[in-house]
């Protein structure tokens, strides 16, 4: 017990620190303090990591640069009208030259700056994806029992996705906008008279509390169009998946509402935005300012402080103020999905994992006793218990069959045992051992699991059986006539290097299942645990399953989760589970005497009565 | 997104006229409010238009005489056509907004209801989710390309009136100008080829990806146990540079495409500057003049751009709203001669000389008949693909047949109003589907009233209230996405206790082949016992208890019946039926389980 408030303790004061060790990690991770400093501190280390700042630097150096360019061109356009007006046309060439070198070499340089944005773009979406994927990897199976796949998926592609759009083109479009609000302004002051900063300055004032404004009013929109988008989409694939039951209870037209309804609040939601963007009051202060500003110049004309040439050139200056007005009402945007993306990537990676490792853990070899102490166990605190005081023993080399409802915790006690989670109250020992005090690795390796949804790489069949090992063909070709799979595989067209899954051949139930066999015999494992559901539709189906599970169960401590009364009938120990409590426990004489449910099971099925049944017993035995 | 670039079977090519039409035709609700977006759209143009011409003058104003009242009426007028032009723009976007919004929400009802009233051929033919995406995502797309055709119209409104100003100050001049135009979209198309190809390489490099993170976190189980989390890492670096790589080349020629316009604009503006200049040495133009040109050549560059960058969006709405239509425009095939409303059904049931099959495949039945007696249960069995379950699904009228008829109590059921007729079927499927929601909610749907009294009395007279109470929350426990939270058998339970508040006269049950745990199994048997009591019913049998227990079992073979009577004659019979029992049932009997012990403990 003393070990245990130890062990308690240590993890503990590890999940205090930020330094917890994970299940994973294959390299050393940069990331793991700002992660945790928020969102805005994450962005800016990616930005800035290694060789990423020379790209950020190149890219804001470009901008300014062509800005500048640009600005330029339209000084050098005022003096060549001036001069024209002047009639003086002894440098005109001259400046024709400038400003085609200027309208050529700005948009090239805007070239080498896109070129860079994009290597820099993509790369932190390839960076964040491997952060993202490789934190997942390290999280304990608790945490991922949480999570739906769709949402993972949502999170790793279009969530990292939006951090590439942030860069290109939201990054440099603000850089760009920025520049364009500054450099214009400070042409002005250089070569206009500094009275001319009155409208642009003003403008820009306005401009930045306008903003604000709308990105105030806009954020909310957009947020309800994206949440009713996704809304339209779940009901309509789920009322179309359930299609058959809408025809057969005729509620055709109230699903047509239910779909109806959230397209309507889309409609409503879109003809908001509709309606704010034509608000949109910057364009209304520039074109103001550009008219205020172009009275004057006119009136400085007048005042002799200005010519022809530079009025065309200030107003042309002003007028570059568009493009940054104009581009906020999208930026903004793109950076606030970028924010909230990155968000939903930090909520996931921010998730403190469970499962510490031990590493000073027992390796011992096992023999194969399992012991449950006053077992419980809940997936977190606010939920339900699932387990509640189990207790029970498994001798070496044992079976025993656990039976109950879905929900009644079957499933969750075999994955107490090979720390998929950890236990709450009590403990588990195998070989006296509590398994939170052996090496995660050593543990894992001598417990084979043999799920109820047999998951297959899309890979070859022979390396779903290898999965890692290092396997002559001879070798599987013997653990997969074990498992009765050989047969089977051997008719593939390619035989053991078949490719499964989507692209490849599709397998039953039954074979897949023997393929989970045949990878355990290869592990040889001390312990077993066989959660099986699988159906067999046909009795020679059935009959090679029985046999590949008869081969395996033998010399091995086994844990059957079974729906197969055979199984169930001549398991050496039978523990019946009712919201996660042990309501019956004992042989099947002993079941069908003491266990009214248990009993039901076999007389109502057969129609027999339980003398019948006794006598079947005694018979056998 | 690597498949489904292939046509879907319901797709048909239009002609462009008809396209035209059948689009205004979505608009002609809203003309009212049309009206409106093209009067402020074309005095928008106008008024933008006129702005820099407004400038121009100004300028040559102060160049020329310098009239100073004249130049406070032009700079007012500037000021005031800035006002207006804002107001203009405000209600051309308001107005807009709100019609795209009702087009596209009637586009997504039409083709909803369209979809609904198909009968599951349809629904077999074409996969689910492309359907959702058609419905929603192309009616978007083409949302979107009404309000870019605007901004496109509207640019081209305002360059054609500048051209004419500009062909009216010189002719030389604007000639340069409308040079460039053809130039930018040859620029536009050029990159647009090379564009496409990138990005479907790009999207798919990206879908490998998600395809390999859907594939990681659906094994993460089996690999923690296995301990094979580098093999996954490594592999996922693999996929991740690759769509690295590719996605980056896609960026690079995409972002070429800016540049090169920006150089062609550049050279024009050299172009038109060193003329133009000529010009005012020449005094043939006024200063004031060619700022005009100058100005023009920003304006025309922005819309240019406009057209160029969205040319394929373009092109996509176009192609999305013709999806929608097809899609709406799909006939449905269920066939109805009358719409008799029945009286509660008797339950007698008549396959007479049925001819059925599934569009261009092989036949299923060819001149089969049956008649079943009101309130017999028929248990039927057979090999896959001996037409099971295509009985019960004509009989739903999920699909229709081909030839012969089918009667209940002497009427075709192509005369009876269908969803009458189908208040009266009780379907049961192999894999129940449930909403997500509640055990509640699922029960009860299609009887909104139905009390909680209705609902356990629906479960007491089924499967027994007893194991929803051993459910976390009971009746309000949820069920998720599909009922993926409860068993397979747990399901079954619930749509039990659903048909059985629908009390219908005719129950179709095609029974479950996935394992279910013991003691659910058992509550079924409860269920299926009094569910069949006093209905005509048709079971496609799986369970040896089922058949053992029905009034009558027909064994089917390619569409006909090849035996029929109860278990134990058909039994003794030895035939087809012994046949099946020895591939389908014997495992499921007891003497198999008692004989399991043998080779248990060898």
């Amino acid at each position: 017990m003393d070990n245990r408030k130890k062990k308690t303790h240590l993890i503990k004061k590890n999940r205090s620190s930020i330094n917890q060790t994970v299940e994973f990690s294959p390299e050393i991770d940069r990331f793991i303090k700002t992660r945790h400093k928020g969102t805005r501190p994450w962005i800016l280390a990616h930005l800035f990591h290694k060789n990423n700042k020379f790209f950020i630097f190149f890219v804001l150096f470009t901008t300014i640069v062509a800005a500048n360019l640009n600005s330029a061109s339209l000084i050098v356009l005022g003096m060549t009208i001036s001069e024209l007006m002047d009639g003086n046309d002894s440098n005109f060439i001259f400046y024709i030259i400038i400003i085609l070198i200027l309208g050529i070499s700005v948009p090239i340089l805007r070239l080498f700056n896109y070129l860079v944005r994009e290597i820099l773009a993509q790369r932190l979406e390839r960076d964040v994806r491997r952060e993202f994927f490789t934190n997942l990897l390290g999280k304990s199976q608790s945490f991922h029992d949480q999570q739906k796949i769709g949402e993972v998926m949502a999170r790793a592609t279009d969530d990292v996705r939006m951090l590439n759009f942030m860069i290109s083109p939201a990054l440099s479009l603000i850089i760009e906008s920025f520049t364009s609000l500054v450099v214009p302004l400070i042409y002005i002051a250089l070569f206009f008279p500094p009275q001319l900063l009155l409208a642009p300055l003003i403008f820009v004032i306005f401009f930045l509390f306008a903003l604000r404004s709308y990105i105030h009013k806009i954020t909310p929109v957009t947020g309800i169009l994206r949440f009713e988008f996704g809304r339209m989409n779940a009901t309509l694939t789920e009322t179309l998946n359930g299609i058959e039951v809408v025809k057969s209870s005729t509620q055709e037209l109230a699903e047509m509402k239910k779909y109806l309804d959230k397209a309507m609040n889309y409609r409503d939601a879109f003809i908001k935005q509709g309606h704010i963007q034509a608000k949109y009051l910057p364009l209304l202060f520039l074109a103001l300012s550009v008219t205020f500003g172009l009275t004057h110049a006119i009136y400085l004309y007048y005042q002799g402080f200005m010519n022809i040439g530079q009025i065309i050139a200030y107003v042309g200056l002003i007028s570059l103020l568009r493009f940054p007005t104009f581009i906020s009402i999208f930026v903004f945007a793109i950076i606030r999905l970028a924010v909230s993306g990155a968000q939903r990537l930090l909520n996931f990676m921010n998730q403190e994992t469970e499962i510490d490792e031990n590493l000073e853990g027992s390796e011992k070899i096992f023999e194969g006793n399992i012991k449950f102490e006053n077992v419980s166990f809940a997936y977190s605190k606010r939920s339900q218990p699932i387990l509640k005081n189990l207790s029970f023993e498994v001798k070496p080399g044992q079976t025993i069959a656990i039976v109950g409802t879905t929900g009644s915790g079957k499933t969750t006690l075999t994955k107490l045992i090979s720390r998929l989670y950890d236990v709450n109250e009590g403990r588990i020992l195998i070989d006296n051992i509590d398994v939170r005090n052996m090496a995660l690795n050593s543990l894992r390796s001598q417990i084979s699991y043999i799920e109820q949804d047999v998951f297959l790489f899309s890979t070859t069949i022979f390396e779903n059986i290898t999965f890692g090992r290092t396997s002559s063909i001879e070798d599987v070709e013997m653990v997969a006539k074990q498992a009765q799979a050989h047969e089977f595989i051997s008719k593939l067209p390619n035989g053991y290097n078949s490719e499964v899954g989507e692209r490849g051949v599709q397998l039953s139930g039954g074979e897949r299942q023997r393929i989970a066999i045949a990878r355990a015999f290869l592990s040889d494992p001390r312990i077993l645990i066989l959660d099986d559901s699988t159906s067999a539709i046909d009795s020679a189906t059935e009959d090679k399953i029985q046999k590949a599970i008869r081969n395996i169960l033998k010399d091995r401590t086994t844990i059957l989760i079974t729906h197969r009364l055979s199984q169930i009938r001549w398991a050496d120990l039978i523990l019946v589970l009712k919201q996660g409590e042990i309501v019956a426990k004992g042989t099947h004489e002993e079941l069908l005497r003491t266990s009214e449910e248990y009993r039901k099971i076999f007389v109502k099925k057969f129609d027999v009565d339980l003398d019948y049944l006794l006598k079947q017993c005694e018979e056998k035995l | 997104m690597l498949a489904g670039l292939e046509a879907e079977e319901y797709d048909r090519k239009y002609e462009d006229k008809y396209l035209v039409n059948r689009i205004f035709s979505y608009f002609h609700p809203y003309r009212r409010e049309m009206s409106i977006v093209i009067f402020f759209l074309i005095i928008s143009a106008f008024t933008y238009a006129l702005i820099p011409i407004l400038v121009s003058i100004a300028i040559t104003n102060l160049e020329t005489n310098r009239d100073l009242l004249y130049l406070i009426i032009v700079i007012l007028l500037i000021f005031i056509l800035n006002l207006l032009s804002w107001g203009f723009n405000y209600f051309r976007q308001k107005y807009t907004a709100r019609v795209v919004g009702n087009v596209v929400l009637d586009l997504r009802r039409d083709a909803n209801k369209s979809v609904l009233n198909h009968d599951l051929s349809f629904f077999d033919r074409n996969p689910i989710g492309k359907i959702v995406s058609r419905m929603n995502t192309d009616s978007r797309d083409f949302g979107q390309t009404v309000d870019l055709t605007m901004q496109v119209v509207s640019s081209l409104f305002i360059m054609a009136i500048l051209l004419i100003v500009m062909c009216l100050i010189n002719m030389f001049l604007a000639i340069i100008f409308m040079i460039s135009i053809p130039l930018f979209f040859i620029v536009a198309l050029l990159f647009r080829k090379i564009a496409r190809h990138k990005t479907l390489l790009g999207q798919r490099a990206l879908a490998s990806v998600n395809a390999y993170v859907k594939e990681s976190f659906s094994g993460i189980q089996i690999a923690k146990t296995f301990r094979q989390e580098r093999k996954l890492y490594e592999k996922f670096n693999d996929v991740n540079n690759q769509s690295y790589n590719v996605n980056l080349k896609k960026g690079f020629v995409l972002y070429t495409i800016f540049p090169s316009l920006g150089v062609i604009m550049g050279v024009l503006l050299a172009l038109i500057v060193y003329f133009g200049g000529i010009y005012v040495i020449g005094g043939q133009i006024s200063v004031g003049e060619l700022y005009l040109f100058l100005q023009s050549l920003q304006m025309l560059f922005f819309p240019l751009l406009v057209i160029a960058a969205f040319w394929p969006q373009l092109q996509a709405g176009l192609a999305a709203s013709e999806r929608i239509f097809a899609l709406i425009d799909t006939p449905p095939v269920v066939i109805q001669n009358n719409d008799i409303k029945p009286e509660k059904f008797k339950g007698k049931i008549e396959f007479r000389n049925l001819t059925f099959q599934y569009e261009d495949e092989k036949r299923v039945f060819d001149n089969f008949s049956l008649t079943i007696q009101p309130g017999e249960s028929l248990a039927i069995v057979g090999h896959t693909g001996a037409g099971k379950s295509s009985l019960a699904k004509l009989l739903a009228r999920f699909y229709e047949f081909q030839g012969g008829n089918i009667l209940i109590d002497g009427t075709s059921i192509r005369d009876f109003d269908l969803s009458e007729y189908r208040k009266q079927i009780g379907i049961i499927p192999q894999i129940p589907f449930l909403w997500s929601g509640t055990i509640k909610s699922n029960i009860r749907y299609g009887f909104n009233n139905a009390t909680r009294e209705d609902i356990i009395e629906a479960l007491n007279q089924t499967s027994g209230y007893g194991w929803v109470g051993e459910l976390s929350k009971g009746l309000i426990t949820k069920v998720g996405e599909r009922g993926n939270q409860l068993s397979m058998g747990q399901r079954q339970l619930v749509v039990f206790a659903r048909t059985l508040l629908e009390n219908p006269s005719i129950l179709i049950l095609d029974e479950a082949t996935a394992s279910v745990d013991p003691f659910t199994e058992t509550r079924i048997q409860d269920a299926l016992e009094k569910t069949i009591k006093g209905r005509t019913s048709i079971i496609i049998a799986h369970r040896l208890w089922t058949v053992r227990h029905v009034d009558r079992i027909i064994v089917l073979d390619h569409g006909k019946i090849v035996e029929q009577g109860n278990h134990d004659e058909l039994m003794a019979k030895g035939g087809k039926y012994a046949e099946l029992y020895n591939t389908y049932f014997r495992h499921q009997s007891l003497e198999y389980i008692e004989k399991m012990r043998k080779s248990t403990h060898a």
